[in-house]
This record gives structure tokens, C-alpha cells and sequence, in this order.
């Protein structure tokens, strides 16, 4: 058991150093002076010093790379080229809004698409199985962009059933409970768009996997032992299924950080990912190392956090059989 | 003839533009703000701008650009569209250091090559102003009727042949007396995706200078490797455009020839002995009559030597849902200023808070440090200047100065400006400190000592500030200038007891700093008819009436 | 194994043929302007009139036009008359009720060069209304007979042109530059299917090398690979590929190489599982034993054996990339000069198509993105089934 925590953290800060390490060099690999492509022209002699200092460019690439990493762990950014205010602060207020988005879109899309895909394979050919595959086709080929805006255009315009933008109501509703409901309405297009997007694929793999499970000897043994329908679903093979369940639940991961930048975009939520995609628009490069490494720091946090609760939810399961996946 | 049919369409023009605008109306009758909330609401998509405009999720909508967007809302029953001429001004630059653009020649048959008309058709579905002279037609400084070279491209070969330019068989130019045609040239442009517009314009006038046998192809830029290059002067042709300001001493920086350093706003490299002259009388004008006067020589002489393509002049569209009384627009204002927040009330007298959009995030909302619009459409509820612009007539009109003097005054043989302000009694900042001429000494010197970038040109020829009571304020300059009144009566004008407390005006941060003895308010206080309540980042910037605002009147 | 092939190698096939065919049949480049911005398909309902033109000129100084539609999107009147001595001379139009308005006058001699435009706000002044209302209706009030003319003194001679451009455009209608949208679409199948292609044979080809090497060798290589590529595919890729676009560029190629280099991992994992099974059989083990050399058994015995699936991961790799590239043309970092279906929604996003109820700029590409993927889609699942029929039977019905 302890290994295998050693194992995660081990692989979590390899992905961290990974991340850190691609935004250090991406910003290096461009051709000419490193100066005159990370420090925008506009700005003055002492502004492009200040980067030189805040980059540790002066000293060997090695020891760049140390600060580099030590200023990443402490979320010291440095100073953003478009707003000259330090970028940590700027990102502050848009990592509750990300994290809200990414996290209710993870957990609905996956406790919805494993209960539909448990379904699907319990009745195949049944409207459950159908809705399933449906909704896969649409999250395989559909640019969630062009589904998000029809949404959009529809639920909030047309329809107006919901807000056209951001993450709150103005004037802002008093009382916690309000301002809570109104802050899950605000999130429910975007969040919700982005489970309608998510929990076919989900349901598709679940599915399959239950149905593979299904036809196995234990199966049978357990269906000839007497066990109810529900119990040989659920106690026997969801559970064997378990597993590569949380394989999926990992390998979605990434997928569903992407979807959340262009969510961001379409809704105008005040997030990471819309940060990211204004710094690159805008060429502030320090800003959008920045903001591509607290992407990249949720993702293995929610990483760590589904491994953490699974070893919790169900020990019984060996932690090694991952390993083979 | 031409000539003169532009002038009457211009005339035309302006008294049609006049008679659309909202009636003339009295700006000391003005009294306000009724409103008691104000929420600047970030909405950064055009489209969730429009679509919350229409469904009375924003109440003012400003800098409406898509033809598409205007003809929809001018349709809308519930909205009502003002538009009026804008201080833009969108141009196609040469530069004049290397051949051919050194030939004076060739520049206007260039200029008589670019379709600017039928851009502002295409790309605007006519909602912008053609323009051929070197100020928007907007400012009282215009001159209509100096010589233009407007689209005619048989004129411009004529001009050409006349000059001696012959073409190649394949219908390039060939410079008069030699052999060789020209070479192919670049016109530099922001790439599509920053500016989609501009991307366009630059391949239509390309195509165009292509059309008389100059060979241009547009080079899309990224907008700082673009502005490296012009500040390099390593470039044949750019396109650009300015937001110029009611003052055309503009001019001055743009055309004369000590602007031309590097990084300086003399891009095309223009050195003009006569036209350095009229600049400086211009500069130095002791008034506005010679001013005037200058301003007109400069056009004059500018459209005669060409160093740019003047293309086209943005109007201003702005929307008010209908349901507010009081807006205000003319032909030289959009309805989305600083009278229509003042003069604002609910027609059906139901107090709610009035929603205005706001189309970027405030950066930093530092007035000493900032340059971005946005920050300034925020700032501009809060702090005030000493003197005013009137939304009619861009004249000036008393504001926290109820009079002034404007004097040139002759000592030891030098020759120099004196202002004199005398400032109203009756106002007071946010916290209830009374407004003095202590403050406004103390902004003024504060911006000259730290040479805070954004003033200091017009802070740096002061000479000395006397206060000699409460409410008086001379300011003596080094020299003369028919601007300095604009340019100190313009300034902002900061807190004393809020100035003394800022460490390092750069990494200022007054609206996240607590005001220092006020609970409630923070350090962005003003004397301004609105009070910073709450910037919500991403959300909305929130304010409250300023009940205390001197133009209050008893509402 | 032959048999009727399924509905999606048929699709593909006809976009293979539009994608390489269809560019050559269109008569003018996409990127010219054909018709008014945002005119809707010819075949949409509505009583949008057809396109007119006519010439006035010195011998016919009048112009009479039968109108049966709704009022056309714009006016233009473009030309050059030549008067000989002192003349005063005006251009009148007259509606079916009798109303006249003098859209340009004249007084002088020699040439009047005229160039009106509806959309002009001198021209919306001239007939005295505000610079932002329309002045189409007020001249075309009803059906009936319009009428335009010359009055006064007649001239010498030149002609006018006048223009009336139609309402509505081809079979897919135009977008806001007035550009033909079907030709758009059709040019845009071209980069769809080259990004989505390219990028996949790309990271096949690295999956496939690193795939075979690593299962074929295992050991410490093998477990490095795979824990590489474990880290890779926990890093999302979408603000990857957006922060090195950001980077490197937004030119067609850049973001071919750099799907390429981020979608590998699938296919070495895939590969190298095979790989792996396949150096434990029998037969590898006796070519080993005969002297075999590693790369002669990993290319011609582990090589074919990979290929069915490698053509199934192809095929399920293409969508991932094409919409990778639509997601990046959306957020704006693709290259602008490029026209592709990404593209096409970033711009109609951009100029409004979507409050302006403009569909025929949304769905054509949306739907055509889709389209596409579902095909490649279809087809990796059907050649992953006649790889391996057993599942068929599990995960397909």
C-alpha cells in the first residue's frame, strides 16, 4: 500500500516537472535573442531588464531552470506584459470558477455515464443503450464549441432560461443560499453543456466494459448461486469493472480540461482557461506559462484525488492491477 | 469640381448628422446623477453584447462595430441608436526615407488610387466617413476645403504620365528616366485575426496601388513585431490609426521632423523645413485665432505633399434601451457619455440600477499608471478635471474651476502662459474632505516630480504653482501655448491626503487599498457624481451615486 | 472478407472526390465577394428579388423597372455624364405612387462623374432621412412600376450604371464579406481532411516505431516508454497546442507537426501491447532461434501483423485531429489566409452570424465536421472489426 502512494506521488511529480519543464523550454526553443522574443518591444529598457531578473536569464540555462521551478512551486509568476500587475493575482479570482466547472462536470459526467453505461449493458437494445450511443456519436464528432453556442443561443437567448454570461447575477442576490443557487444556475449551461458532451463517451466505454465483464465465468457462477439480477450487477461485475473504470476516469481527465477552455471562451466565464487564451492572444507570455501550469496543476490534483478515493472507496481491490492497464 | 461637390456632400453631411441628434439642449441645465446603482458590466463577446442589449439585460451599449449589429438594433423598437463622428482617424503611411515614396508624385497618385469610398461601402455598409485631409472632420480645426487627391484612378496614371513614370509591358511602374520597373513592396498590417477590418482595408488598398502598376502585396503582423518594425523604420508601407483628441497639435507629433527618432510618431519620416514652421507656430500658438490659423496652413500643406493615405474616419454608435429619459447624444458624442450617466432617469420613475456595458476587463484601475480605455471609462465617474468639454460644441466649459484666465505674460524679455483657476467651493471628494487648491497643486507636482509617463508632457513646461487661497490656482508655464490651458485644465486632479500615502505610483493598486480613515470606501476616491463600490473581476465594476456631487442640485 | 462496403467507406470516398474535384469546378476564387454579406440560399422562401442591372445613357434617359418584390438590399448608381455648354440636369427617381426624388443634381459643364450607393449616408441624406435608417424601402415602397431618370438638359454623351445586387446567393448563400459559402465549404474539406489526415499518418508512424520498438525490445526501455507515456496522456493537450501556436505560429504545417507530436501515445500503447504478445509466439521465437536479425522479424512479421490495427487507429485518430484543428481555428489561432470549417465558425462567430439567425454559416460547417468524424469513425470501428470479428459480437450491434 505504501508503495503504491509512493508510485502515485512519484508519477504526480513527474507530470508536475513535465509541465514545468515544457513551459520553460517552449519559451526558449524560439529562434533569436531570448530577450527580444519573451520581452514584448513596447516595453521600456528597465521593463526588460525586470524579466531578464525575474527569468534569472543572466545565469546558466541549469540554474534558470531551478529558479524557474522554485518560482512555479510558490506561484510566483512575475509581472503580466498586458496589465503589469503580478499575474498570481490576476489568476486568484479565476481558479474558483475553473475549479467549479471542471469539478461538477467531472463528477456529473462520470456518476451519469457510469450509471447509463451499467444500464445500457444490463438492457441491451433498450432506449437507455440507444441514448448512449447517441450521445457518444455526438461528443465524438461534434466541435463542442458549435453544440455550446447552439446551446447557448437557444437556452439563454431564444429561451432565455438561463444567463448569457458570467458567474453571477447583478446585483448580486443576498443571503448565502441565493447567492449559491445563483452562482449553480450561472454554472448550469456551461457545466451542463460540457456533461452532455462528456457522459456518452463515458457510458460507451462503461458499457463495454460491463458487457465484456458480463459474459464472464464468475458471472455465470454467480447468477447459478441465486444472487439477485441487481446484486450480480453491482456487487460482482461493477465491481471487477472498477478498475478501468478509473483508467477512464484519468484518461478523461485531460480531455475535459481542454473542453473547459473553450467553454470558458463561449460562455464568458472569468476562468483559467479564458486567461490562457488572452495571454497568448496577447503574447503575454509569462501569463500564459502561468495560466498553462495551473491547468496543468488541477489535472494532477484531480488526478491524485481520484486515486485517493478509490484506494478509500473500495481497498478490497488490489491498487497494483492498475499497473498492468 | 470635385473639389466642391466634396465640400457641399460635407456640409450636407454635417447639418443631417445635426439635425438626427437629440435637440440642443442647455449643458448648465444639466443636473444629476438621478441614478442611485451603476454596474459597468463586462461582457467581452459582441454577440452576448447584442443579444443582452436586446433582452434588457444591458441598458447602454457603446463602439458598436459590425454593420450588422447596427442595422439590426436600428430596427429594434425597444433600443434607440445615436451615432455621431469620432476623433478616428485611419490612414495608409509611406515611407518617405527610400525610393520611390520619396517622390511627392507618386505618394498622390497613390492616394488617388485607393477607393476609400467604396471601402467604407463594403467593409462598413457606410457606416464610417471617407476621409482625404490630415485631422477627422469632427474637429473644429477640420479644413474642408484645402486640395485632396479623392479617388480617380485614370487622373492618377494621367498624373503619373505627365510626371514622366512610364509602364512596363506587364504594367509595372517605371520611375521617370530610368528603365527598370519597380520592385515589389509591403504593405505592413495586423494579421486578420486581431483585426479583421484593418486586415481587409490593407488588401483592398493594395490591390488598388496594384491597379496603377505599383506592385504592393500586405504583410500580416503580429501588432508588436509590427510596431518593432515601424519603430525600426525597416518597412515600405504600413497602415495604422489614431484616436486623436479635440487639440490638433497632434499634427505636430505626427509630422515633424524632430519626431522623427526612433520609436517616434513620425513613422514615414517626414522632414519638412516649411512644414516644421507651421507645426511650431501651431505648437506655440498664443491663441486660438493664430491656432486656427496654423492648423489650416498644416492641412493645406500636408495634403499637398502626401505623406499619407487618409482612408476613413469611424462613426460612433452607441444604443440606449428605451425606457431612460435624459440621454443625451449629439453629432460629435455618442450617447454612450458622461450627460447621459448625469442626466439618466427611469421615464417610468421605477428606481433600478442602470447597466452599462463594459467591453474589456480594467486592468489595473491605477489613473497614474494605466493607458487603457477601459480602465479610463471606470476612472472617468471617479475623478474630475478642472475643466470640462462641452458634448455639443467641444468648447471648453467651467467644471471643478467656475472661471478661468488665460494670460501671456512678457518677464526679462521671455515670453510665457499663465493660468488662473478659480475653483468652485462647493465640491468635495467621495470622503468629505473639501476639494482645495491644495489637491490640485499637489496632483500637479506630483505628476511632474515621479514623470508619470501619461502627463508629463503636459506637466513638464510648468514653471511654478501658486496657491494663494483655497480656491485659486495660478500656474505660471516656461513658455507660451495656446494648449497648456487644455492640457492643465485637462489633467485629473487626485486627493492631497490620498497622494501623500502612495509608496510606488506604478505598482498602485487604490482599489484594493482601503481608504485610510473612511470605512467603506477605498482609496479611489474622487470628486466624480459616481463612488467606487466593488470591482468583481470578470463580473462587473459597481458604483453608487455620489450624493454629495455638486451638480446634484437637490435631485 | 469482400462484401457490400459499409455506408461509411462510400461517404468517404465521395468527399475524397468533392475534396479533390469539386476546387477545380468553381469559376472564381472563394475568397472573391459574389453577392451581398449574409444573403441567405437562393432557395430559401421569401420574396427576395433577383439580381438587376440597367444602363441610362444619353439616347435611353430613362429606366423603368417592374417591380414585384420586396425592396432589394442596395442601390448603386455608377457612371459618367458629359455635357456640352452650360446645362442643368438632375437623376429623378419615381415610385409606383407618384413620389420623386432627385438623387443627384447637376449644373455646369463637361463631365458629372456620379457614384451613388445606398448604403452612403450622404445619399441617406439626400433623401432626408437619418444616417442610420434604410433607404431601400423609401424608394421601393410597393410593387409596381420605378422608375429612373434623366431630366433637364440631356447630355452629350457617357452612361450610368445602375445596380440593383440580389438578396440571396446560390445554394448555401454568402457570408459577411459577401463571399459564396459553398465554395467556402468546399475549400475548407481540403484542409479538414489534410490536417486530420496528415496528422494522424504522423502520429501513427511515431506510435508505430516507438510502439513495435519498445514492446519488441521490453525491459527498461519498454517500462520508460510506457511510463512516458503515461505522463503524456495525463497533460491536456488543447492549451498545449494552444501555448506552442501561440509560440511557433498559426501557419497549416506548424499544427500538423504539432498534433502529430501529441497524439502518439494511443498507438504505441496499441502497438506495443501486440508487439509484446507477438514476441512471446512461437513463430517469433523460432525465427529468433534460426539467426534472425531483430529489425528483419519487426519489419517483416510484427510489421503486418500491426497493420490492420494501425489502419483501424488511423482511422479513429483522424476526428481527434480534425477537431483539434477545428477547436484552434475557433479560439483563433489558425492561420487566417487558410480557409477551413474551424475557420468558417470562428469568423461567422465573430461578425455575428449566430444573433444575426444566419444558419447557413453555422450549420454547413458544423454539421460538416461532424460528418466527417462519424465517417472516419465508422470505418476505424469496421476495420477494427474485420481485424478482430470477435468484437463484432461484444461491442457493436
Amino acid at each position: 500500500m505504501r508503495s503504491y502512494w509512493i508510485r502515485r506521488a512519484i508519477g504526480a511529480a513527474a507530470v508536475l516537472l513535465l509541465v514545468i519543464a515544457a513551459n520553460f523550454f517552449l519559451f526558449r526553443i524560439m529562434p533569436g535573442d531570448v530577450v527580444s522574443s519573451i520581452v514584448d518591444p513596447r516595453f521600456s529598457p528597465e521593463a526588460k531588464e525586470r524579466m531578464r531578473e525575474v527569468f534569472g536569464l543572466d545565469q546558466p540555462l541549469l540554474r534558470q531552470f531551478v529558479i524557474y521551478v522554485r518560482r512555479m512551486l510558490t506561484f510566483d509568476f512575475g509581472i503580466s506584459f498586458l496589465s503589469q500587475r503580478p499575474i498570481w493575482d490576476e489568476l486568484r479570482s479565476r481558479v474558483p470558477n475553473t475549479i467549479a466547472l471542471l469539478g461538477s462536470a467531472l463528477l456529473i459526467s462520470s456518476a451519469l455515464g457510469t450509471w447509463l453505461g451499467v444500464q445500457a449493458a444490463r438492457k441491451r437494445g433498450g432506449i437507455t443503450e440507444k441514448v448512449v450511443l447517441i450521445s457518444g456519436s455526438i461528443s465524438f464528432s461534434f466541435p463542442s464549441f458549435f453544440v455550446q453556442l447552439v446551446l447557448l443561443l437557444f437556452l439563454a437567448y431564444t429561451l432565455p432560461v438561463f444567463p448569457l454570461r458570467g458567474s453571477v447575477s447583478i446585483p448580486v442576490p443576498q443571503g448565502a443560499i441565493d447567492r449559491m443557487l445563483d452562482y449553480i444556475w450561472h454554472l448550469l449551461l456551461p457545466a451542463g453543456s460540457l456533461v452532455l458532451l462528456g457522459f456518452g463517451s463515458w457510458a460507451i466505454y462503461v458499457r463495454n466494459l460491463m458487457v465484456k465483464t458480463l459474459g464472464e465465468d464468475f458471472i455465470l457462477l454467480a447468477r447459478a448461486k441465486g444472487f439477485s439480477e441487481s446484486r450480480v450487477l453491482w456487487n460482482h461485475a461493477f465491481r471487477s469493472a472498477l478498475p478501468p473504470i478509473l483508467t477512464i476516469f484519468l484518461l478523461a481527465l485531460p480531455g475535459i480540461v481542454s473542453g473547459a477552455v473553450i467553454t470558458e471562451t463561449v460562455f464568458s466565464l472569468h476562468g483559467v482557461g479564458k486567461y490562457l487564451l488572452d495571454s497568448i492572444m496577447g503574447h503575454d507570455y509569462p501569463a500564459a506559462g502561468a495560466a498553462f501550469y495551473i491547468l496543468g496543476l488541477l489535472t494532477i490534483i484531480s488526478n491524485l484525488a481520484a486515486d485517493a478515493a478509490y484506494a478509500i472507496a473500495d481497498p478490497r481491490i488490489k491498487v497494483g492491477r492498475r499497473a498492468g492497464m | 469640381m470635385i473639389l466642391k461637390r466634396a465640400v457641399l456632400l460635407f456640409f450636407v453631411l454635417v447639418s443631417i448628422l445635426t439635425a438626427t441628434a437629440s435637440p440642443a439642449f442647455d449643458i448648465s441645465a444639466v443636473r444629476g446623477p438621478h441614478i442611485r446603482d451603476l454596474y459597468m458590466v463586462i461582457y467581452r463577446d459582441p454577440d452576448s453584447q447584442i443579444m443582452a442589449l436586446q433582452k434588457g439585460e444591458l441598458d447602454v451599449l457603446g463602439d458598436i462595430t459590425r454593420p450588422s449589429d447596427v442595422e439590426r438594433l436600428a430596427s429594434n423598437p425597444d433600443i434607440s441608436l445615436s451615432i455621431s463622428r469620432g476623433f478616428h482617424l485611419f490612414f495608409m503611411g509611406f515611407n518617405l526615407r527610400k525610393a520611390p515614396w520619396n517622390d511627392r508624385i507618386l505618394r498622390q497618385a497613390a492616394a488617388m488610387a485607393v477607393p476609400s469610398r467604396q471601402i467604407v461601402r463594403d467593409i462598413f455598409s457606410g457606416y464610417s466617413e471617407p476621409v482625404s485631409t490630415y485631422l477627422p472632420p469632427v474637429s473644429p480645426y477640420h479644413a474642408p476645403d484645402v486640395k485632396t487627391w479623392n479617388h480617380d484612378p485614370e487622373g492618377a496614371r494621367e498624373l503619373l504620365k505627365d510626371a514622366g513614370w512610364t509602364w512596363s509591358i506587364d504594367g509595372r511602374l517605371v520611375p521617370p528616366g530610368e528603365t527598370v520597373p519597380l520592385g515589389s513592396f509591403r504593405l505592413l498590417s495586423p494579421t486578420a485575426q486581431v483585426a479583421p477590418t484593418t486586415a481587409e482595408i490593407s488588401e483592398r488598398i493594395a490591390a488598388a496601388l496594384n491597379g496603377i502598376g505599383v506592385p504592393v502585396t500586405v504583410e500580416p503582423l503580429d501588432f508588436s513585431t509590427m510596431i518593432r518594425r515601424l519603430d525600426m523604420h525597416d518597412f515600405d508601407l504600413f497602415v495604422m490609426a489614431w484616436s486623436l483628441t479635440r487639440d490638433p497639435d497632434s499634427l505636430f507629433a505626427f509630422f515633424h521632423s524632430s519626431m522623427d527618432v526612433t520609436g517616434g510618431y513620425n513613422i514615414q519620416g517626414l522632414h519638412d523645413p516649411d512644414l516644421d514652421r507651421i507645426l511650431e507656430e501651431l505648437r506655440w500658438a498664443p491663441d486660438h485665432e493664430s491656432a486656427k490659423i496654423a492648423a489650416r496652413e498644416a492641412q493645406r500643406m500636408l495634403s499637398e505633399i502626401s505623406p499619407w493615405i487618409p482612408v476613413y474616419s469611424r462613426y460612433m454608435v452607441a444604443a440606449v434601451r428605451k425606457g431612460w429619459d435624459g440621454v443625451i447624444s449629439t453629432e460629435r458624442t455618442s450617447s454612450d457619455n458622461m450627460w447621459t450617466l448625469l442626466g439618466m432617469k427611469p421615464s417610468d420613475g421605477r428606481e433600478r440600477p442602470v447597466m452599462w456595458c463594459l467591453s474589456e476587463e480594467p486592468r489595473s484601475l491605477n489613473p497614474l499608471g494605466t493607458s487603457s480605455a477601459y480602465d479610463w471609462q471606470v476612472l472617468g465617474l471617479i475623478y474630475d478635471g478642472l475643466i470640462a468639454v462641452d458634448p455639443e460644441s467641444l468648447e471648453d466649459i467651467p467644471w471643478l474651476a467656475s472661471s478661468w484666465k488665460i494670460e501671456t505674460l512678457e518677464e526679462e524679455g521671455v515670453a510665457h502662459t499663465r493660468l488662473t483657476f478659480r475653483l468652485r467651493r462647493d465640491v468635495k471628494w467621495h470622503d468629505g474632505t473639501p476639494f482645495s487648491s491644495r489637491d490640485v497643486r499637489a496632483t500637479l507636482e506630483f505628476l511632474r516630480e515621479n514623470e508619470i509617463p501619461r502627463y508629463f508632457d503636459n506637466v513638464r513646461d510648468i514653471d511654478s504653482i501658486d496657491t494663494p487661497d483655497d480656491s485659486t490656482v495660478i500656474v505660471t508655464m516656461k513658455n507660451v501655448s495656446f494648449w497648456h490651458f487644455h492640457n492643465i485644465g485637462g489633467s485629473l486632479v487626485l486627493p492631497a491626503h490620498i497622494l501623500e500615502g502612495i509608496g510606488n505610483w506604478e505598482t498602485w493598486q487604490p482599489a484594493r487599498e482601503p481608504h485610510p480613515s473612511v470605512k467603506g470606501l477605498t482609496s479611489l476616491v474622487g470628486t466624480g457624481p459616481f463612488i467606487f463600490k466593488e470591482y468583481r473581476p470578470g463580473e462587473y465594476v459597481h458604483f453608487v451615486r455620489n450624493d454629495g456631487f455638486w451638480l446634484s442640485g437637490g435631485d | 472478407m469482400i462484401k457490400i462496403p459499409r455506408w461509411s467507406f462510400i461517404t468517404f470516398f465521395l468527399i475524397l472526390v468533392i475534396a479533390v474535384f469539386a476546387p477545380m469546378g468553381l469559376s472564381r476564387s472563394p475568397q472573391e465577394t459574389v453577392a451581398k454579406p449574409f444573403a441567405p440560399p437562393a432557395w430559401t422562401g421569401g420574396d427576395a428579388p433577383p439580381p438587376f442591372s440597367a444602363v441610362l445613357s444619353p439616347s435611353q434617359g430613362i429606366v423603368v423597372l417592374d417591380w414585384e418584390w420586396e425592396a432589394p438590399e442596395n442601390i448603386s448608381i455608377k457612371g459618367e455624364l458629359v455635357f456640352e455648354g452650360y446645362s442643368v440636369s438632375k437623376l429623378v427617381w419615381t415610385t409606383p405612387d407618384g413620389r420623386t426624388f432627385t438623387l443627384a443634381s447637376f449644373q455646369g459643364s463637361g463631365k458629372w462623374p456620379l457614384d451613388l450607393d445606398g448604403r452612403d449616408i450622404t445619399f441617406k441624406t439626400a433623401l432626408g432621412i437619418p444616417p442610420l435608417a434604410n433607404a431601400l424601402p423609401l424608394l421601393f415602397p410597393s410593387r409596381g412600376e420605378h422608375r429612373v431618370s434623366i431630366e433637364g438638359d440631356i447630355p452629350s454623351g457617357g452612361s450610368l450604371n445602375l445596380t440593383l445586387p440580389g438578396g440571396k446567393w446560390g445554394l448555401m448563400g454568402t457570408d459577411q464579406r459577401g463571399r459564396d459559402v459553398l465554395a467556402l465549404f468546399i475549400m475548407g474539406i481540403r484542409v479538414s481532411l489534410l490536417v486530420g489526415i496528415s496528422a494522424t499518418l504522423l502520429a501513427s508512424f511515431f506510435g508505430l516505431s516507438i510502439g513495435l520498438t519498445s514492446g519488441y525490445l521490453g525491459g527498461v526501455v519498454d517500462s520508460l516508454v510506457m511510463r512516458t507515456v503515461d505522463v503524456l496522456l495525463s497533460i491536456p493537450v488543447l492549451p498545449i497546442l494552444m501555448v506552442i501556436v501561440g509560440i511557433w505560429g498559426k501557419g497549416l504545417w506548424q499544427l500538423v507537426i504539432i498534433l502529430g507530436l501529441f497524439s502518439w501515445m494511443g498507438t504505441a500503447r496499441t502497438v506495443r501491447s501486440l508487439a509484446l504478445s507477438l514476441r512471446e509466439s512461437c513463430y517469433v521465437e523460432n525465427l529468433r532461434s534460426i539467426g534472425a536479425s531483430p529489425w528483419y522479424i519487426l519489419y517483416r512479421h510484427l510489421l503486418p501483423e500491426a497493420m490492420p490495427v494501425l489502419l483501424a487507429t488511423i482511422s479513429l485518430g483522424v476526428p481527434g485531429a480534425i477537431l483539434a484543428e477545428a477547436g484552434l481555428s475557433f479560439l483563433g489561432l489558425s492561420d487566417p489566409r487558410v480557409i477551413s470549417w474551424g475557420r468558417m465558425l470562428h469568423e461567422a462567430h465573430g461578425f455575428g452570424a449566430f444573433t444575426a439567425g444566419a444558419w447557413w454559416l453555422i450549420i454547413p460547417p458544423g454539421i460538416g465536421i461532424s460528418i466527417i468524424c462519424l465517417v472516419f469513425l465508422d470505418m476505424g470501428r469496421s476495420i477494427e472489426e474485420m481485424a478482430d470479428p470477435r468484437l463484432k459480437g461484444s461491442l457493436r450491434q
